[in-house]
Formats: C-alpha cells, sequence, structure tokens
C-alpha cells in the first residue's frame, strides 16, 4: 500500500483549494449546491493526487471536464500539473475506451452462437458460476469510475487502488467533519 | 586451518621446515594434503578434459571472439602446475577464465556447473558452453543445430541439451545458472525457431519418475514444459493439462487474476473466509459501494455544517504548515505540536478567540492575515517548548491524521484540562508568548 498519510495530505490541500474556488464563486448555495461542490472537488482532489497513473482517475477527471461549470474547478485543482494533466487524461481515456470498444466489436463478429447440448452437471454447475462471475464483474464495472472499459485483471487492479483512495478520502472528510462540528458546536 | 595458510606456492616441502609443527602435525597434515592433491588433482582431470572439450567447441564454432579459445586453452595448462597447491586450485582455474569475460559470459558458474556433472556427454556440455556465449546469435544457431540435431521448438534451447543428456538430475542446476546466465541469448534464439510443436521435455522436479531419457516424446499430456512466448513469461505446464498456448494463456490469465483477488482480500475486511469468485467480487462491490455511500453522507454533512463552504480554512491551512513541518521534525517537535494542538485550542479564553476569529472572520478579514496570526502562534510555541523539555506525554504516532484526531481528541477535554495542571508554568509561558503575538 502506498503512503497513505501522505495521500491524505495530498487529498486534502487539493480539496480545500477547491473549496475555496467553489466558494468564492457563487453565494447562497442551496445545501444540495454545496454538497455536490463538496463532492465534486472532492473527488478531483482525489483524482488528481494520483496524477493520472491509474484509470479511475483519469476517467474522473475526463467525466468531470465534461461539464463546462466544473472545468473550471478542474483547472485550479489541476494548476501545479497545469493543462497537461487534464488533457493527457481525456486523450487516454479516449483512447483506451476506443480500443477496448474495437476489440469488443470484433469479439463479437467472430462469437458464433453455439447450441447447448444436453450437458452434465459439473459442466451446468460451471456455466453457472461463469454467468455470475460475469455479472458480478459487470455491476463492479459500473462502480468503478471508467471500468466499463477495462478487462478482468485490470479492473481488479483499479479497483485495489480505487478502495484505498476512497479509504482515505473517507478518513480525511470525517475527521474534517468532526473537527468542523467540533468548532462550530462551542 | 594454520597448515592451509602454511602452503606456499612451492609445495609440501616447505611445510615441513616449520618448526612450529610437531612432528605427528606434520604427518597428518601430509596425509591430508595429499588426500586433498589427489581429490584436486581428479577434480582438474575432469576439469581438463571439459576445458579441452571446450576450447575444442569454440575451435569448432569459430567464435569470433578469438580471445576466448586461447583463454580457454592457457588456462588448462597451468592446471598441470597448480597441482601443488591445493586447495586453491579451483578458484585459480575459475578465476582464470572467468575474469577475461568481462562480457558477462558467467563462466565461472558454469565451470562450477560442468565439474559436478561429470557425466555429461560433450554434446551437452557444448550446449550448455554456447548457451553463455552472448550475442553470437549466428553461433549458437548453429551449436543448436549441429549439437542437438533436432528439429526446432518453442522451447529454449536447453531441452534440446537434455533430450540428449543422460544424467538428468544435474539438469535442473544447470538449468537455472543458464537461466540466469543467458537470458538475452535465449530470446533471440526462441525468436529464431520456427516451428511451433510443442515438444514437452522432462525438466522439471515433479517429473522425475519419468525421466527415463529415452521416451523424449511430445506426448501433450505426461511431462512438463517450457514454453517461451514472445514475451517471454516464463510458463509451466503442469502434468496433466493441456500445453497449447490457448490454455497455457488462460491459465496466466487466471493466476494474475486469483493473485489480484489476493490482495483485495486483505484490503476488503471480512473477506478472509470466502474462496469463490463470485462471493469475494460480492464483498468487493459491497464495500465499494459503502464507501462511495459514506463520501455522500459525508459531503452532506459537510454541506449542512458550513453554511459559506469556509470550512475553518485558516484553521486548517495553519495547522497544516505547522503540521508537516512538525512532523519532519519529529523527535524533536514532533510531541511539541501535539502540545500546540491543545494549548492552541484549548488554552484559554485567548486562544479560543484565536480560532474564533479564524472561524468567523474569514468572510471579513482577509485571509492573509488571519493566516499570519495563526501560523505565527503554533511556530512560536514548539520553540518555548523545545526550552522546556521536560515532559511525560505520549508520543504522537507522526501521521497528519493523528494530528488532526488529537486535536479534536484534545477538544473534547476540554472541559478537564487533566493533561495542563501537571505544568502550569510552561503554560503560562505560551499563554505570554501568544498574548505578545496577538
Amino acid at each position: 500500500m502506498r503512503d497513505p498519510s501522505s495521500l491524505k495530505q495530498q487529498f486534502l490541500k487539493k480539496w480545500i483549494l477547491g473549496l475555496q474556488v467553489c466558494g468564492s464563486g457563487k453565494q447562497n448555495m442551496s445545501i444540495l449546491e454545496r454538497k455536490e461542490a463538496i463532492k465534486l472537488s472532492a473527488d478531483i482532489a482525489l483524482a488528481s493526487a494520483r496524477d493520472g497513473r491509474t484509470r479511475w482517475s483519469r476517467a474522473t477527471i475526463a467525466n468531470a471536464s465534461k461539464h463546462d461549470d466544473n472545468k473550471v474547478l478542474v483547472q485550479h485543482l489541476l494548476a501545479p500539473e497545469s493543462e497537461s494533466l487534464k488533457k493527457s487524461s481525456i486523450g487516454l481515456v479516449v483512447r483506451d475506451n476506443k480500443r477496448v470498444r474495437c476489440k469488443k466489436i470484433l469479439k463479437w463478429s467472430c462469437c458464433v452462437k453455439r447450441v447447448r447440448k444436453s450437458v452434465s452437471q459439473v459442466v451446468l454447475a460451471k456455466s453457472i458460476a461463469k454467468r455470475m462471475v460475469n455479472r458480478k464483474t459487470r455491476v463492479l464495472k459500473s462502480l468503478v469510475p471508467g471500468g466499463e472499459f477495462m478487462d478482468d485483471i485490470c479492473l481488479i487492479e483499479e479497483t485495489l487502488d480505487y478502495i484505498e483512495s476512497l479509504r482515505a478520502q473517507v478518513d480525511v472528510m470525517r475527521t474534517l467533519a468532526k473537527a468542523t462540528e467540533l468548532v462550530n458546536g462551542k | 586451518m594454520i597448515n592451509r595458510a602454511l602452503l606456499p606456492a612451492g609445495g609440501g616441502e616447505n611445510m615441513l621446515h616449520c618448526t612450529d609443527m610437531t612432528v605427528l602435525e606434520r604427518q597428518r597434515a601430509r596425509i591430508k594434503w595429499q588426500q586433498e592433491q589427489q581429490q584436486q588433482f581428479q577434480l582438474q582431470q575432469q576439469e581438463i578434459s571439459y576445458f579441452t572439450e571446450l576450447a575444442d567447441v569454440f575451435h569448432q564454432a569459430g567464435v569470433h571472439e578469438g580471445g576466448l579459445s586461447e583463454v580457454v586453452t592457457r588456462s588448462v595448462k597451468p592446471d598441470p602446475g597448480l597441482v601443488d597447491n591445493g586447495w586453491n586450485n579451483d578458484h585459480v582455474v575459475g578465476y582464470g577464465v572467468g575474469l577475461p569475460y568481462n562480457n558477462g559470459l558467467g563462466f565461472e558458474l558454469n565451470y562450477g556447473a560442468i565439474s559436478r556433472t561429470s557425466s555429461c556427454p560433450p554434446e551437452a556440455v557444448a550446449a550448455v558452453a554456447e548457451a553463455t556465449v552472448k550475442g553470437s546469435e549466428s553461433v549458437v544457431s548453429d551449436m543448436i543445430s549441429s549439437g542437438a540435431g533436432r528439429e526446432s521448438s518453442k522451447k529454449r534451447k536447453v531441452d534440446k541439451v537434455q533430450n540428449n543428456s543422460k544424467a538428468v538430475a544435474e539438469e535442473d542446476t544447470r538449468d537455472k545458472r543458464i537461466k540466469g546466465c543467458a537470458e538475452q541469448g535465449e530470446s533471440k534464439i526462441t525468436e529464431k525457431n520456427n516451428n511451433k510443436n510443442s515438444r514437452n521435455n522432462n525438466t522439471n522436479k515433479n517429473s522425475n519418475s519419468n525421466k527415463e531419457n529415452s521416451d523424449e516424446t511430445s506426448k501433450d499430456n505426461s511431462k512438463v514444459s517450457e514454453v517461451q512466448k514472445p514475451d517471454y513469461i516464463h510458463v509451466r505446464a503442469r502434468r496433466g493439462q493441456a500445453t497449447d498456448s490457448h490454455s497455457l494463456a488462460e491459465r496466466v490469465r487466471r493466476e494474475k487474476i486469483s493473485e489480484r483477488m489476493k490482495y483485495l482480500q486483505d484490503l476488503v475486511p471480512g473477506c478472509d473466509k470466502i474462496t469463490g469468485k463470485a462471493g469475494m467480487l460480492d464483498e468487493i462491490i459491497n464495500y465499494v459501494q459503502s464507501l462511495q455511500r459514506q463520501v455522500e453522507f459525508l459531503s452532506m454533512k459537510l454541506a449542512a455544517a458550513n453554511p459559506r463552504l469556509d470550512f475553518n480554512v485558516d484553521n486548517l491551512f495553519a495547522k497544516e504548515q505547522a503540521f508537516p513541518a512538525c512532523s519532519i521534525n519529529f523527535p524533536t517537535i514532533g510531541m511539541s505540536s501535539d502540545m500546540t494542538n491543545p494549548a492552541y485550542l484549548q488554552f484559554n479564553p485567548a486562544q479560543q478567540q484565536l480560532v474564533a476569529c479564524c472561524g468567523l472572520d474569514m468572510g471579513i478579514d482577509p485571509p492573509d492575515m488571519a493566516l499570519k496570526r495563526t501560523t505565527s502562534a503554533p511556530v512560536s510555541i514548539p520553540e518555548t517548548f523545545l526550552d522546556s523539555s521536560c515532559f511525560t506525554q505520549t508520543h504522537p504516532p507522526p501521521t497528519w491524521d493523528a494530528d488532526l484526531q488529537n486535536l479534536y481528541n484534545v477538544a473534547f477535554d476540554q472541559g478537564r484540562q487533566t493533561s495542563f495542571q501537571t505544568q502550569p508554568f510552561t503554560g503560562s509561558i505560551e499563554a505570554s508568548n501568544l498574548k505578545m503575538e496577538m
């Protein structure tokens, strides 16, 4: 596992930056807007803490950049690494997705539907298990950002990294929430 | 050991001239020495034979590095001269050959391997020797065709060697050494191999029972094989399993997946008992979903708690700037950073005002000023604490979030102030500092 505390430090710095950017913009935001802003800046900060080395982080940044209102935020957060990271992440995501899509199209075109004859119990059980695994893999792919375009091995690696980052994010947010609670409570 | 140390290059007679030893010791030493000599001599005979073979091999191969063969033959000659000098003969000979090979042939290693495989036929030796020559592809491929005399296959040429040889037990050791020595050479060679017929052969200890080497046939299921793919991942097909490339690729993929699943098992809590892929995936999905939900919930909470999205930024920035500095100098200031938090938050109205100012005034005061105020205070405090070194506080772990935890933990204890009653005077120093700063 990579150094968790440094990850948290990085994440927090960027997140606070992002929050400042958000907060300085509008006044009188509704609670939902605020929540979205918080979450968004947290996600982008988390993704940028990975410096574009993992696919899911690139995917989040790319997704965030798609919406115009978020672009400003993204730019600010990635300012140290500048536009290059954002562009590279978008470019990489597009390239990866294209490649995977082409592969899939090839596969589907070559695939032949097999007639299922009477199969033994073992084979049946195996196929059921396979189908379950496939179903769950699809669900996981929908959870991990940018996961639909990854193959199994990649997916598991990305999931590992994503879980680690999510944990750090949750920890930092929780302590921040408690701290603000306490400070406000006085 | 004294005897050995006293053995000069001249011979055993010198030993006898040493007056330190008794007659008995001298006799014993002489006997030992003679025995060693005999052993060495035998070894050397073998070595010489091998060296001559090697020399022949190299001559035949017409190795472009002409110096190679010379060195080999040269090294053979001193052997008789070194017969007297028993115990370090090994080293000398091996050394003599190994040294000039700065192109990393690792000849020394093979020397060791060769000396043990006494029953290896020359072809095997030739193949071994050639296996260590780097970069001379043509030579090596010639050796393959001539020495092995088999059709080329996907396997490495070492397998061909073993096609021929009868002494199989040593092959494992040699195998590994060759692997270590000549990865590059092999990879180039295997690219040239055309035939994709997978001849399975026995190289593994697992299949020791089948090592009557007459049956070097290509039964798919019977024996262990080594398959080399273009990206040089060495895959061992297990006994009784299919060995065509598709299933092997499948196996590699499955192994990779299961390896990564193991990491995930460590990461996701509660996954130790689950063994199936589907179950593990289930747990992983649940965990990821729960983490994501937590993030949503916490962001909602933060949004509710901060009507203006300010988050006591100055507060946090100040602490953040203080903490990295503190954690870097952990041994000295680490505990004082711990002290700074409680001091900062807790000490008295002065500090509470400070905090409150930070929290509320962001909108009013320009952030810079507030930052200056807050950063100056914590920075001055560590110095005072360095002076007063009589602390019995527990050391916090040098992590930043631990510091933040301490922050609000101590804030909880605000009412009690237990930690400060023991050091009231230091506290007063602080307070005075703070007042000065403010």
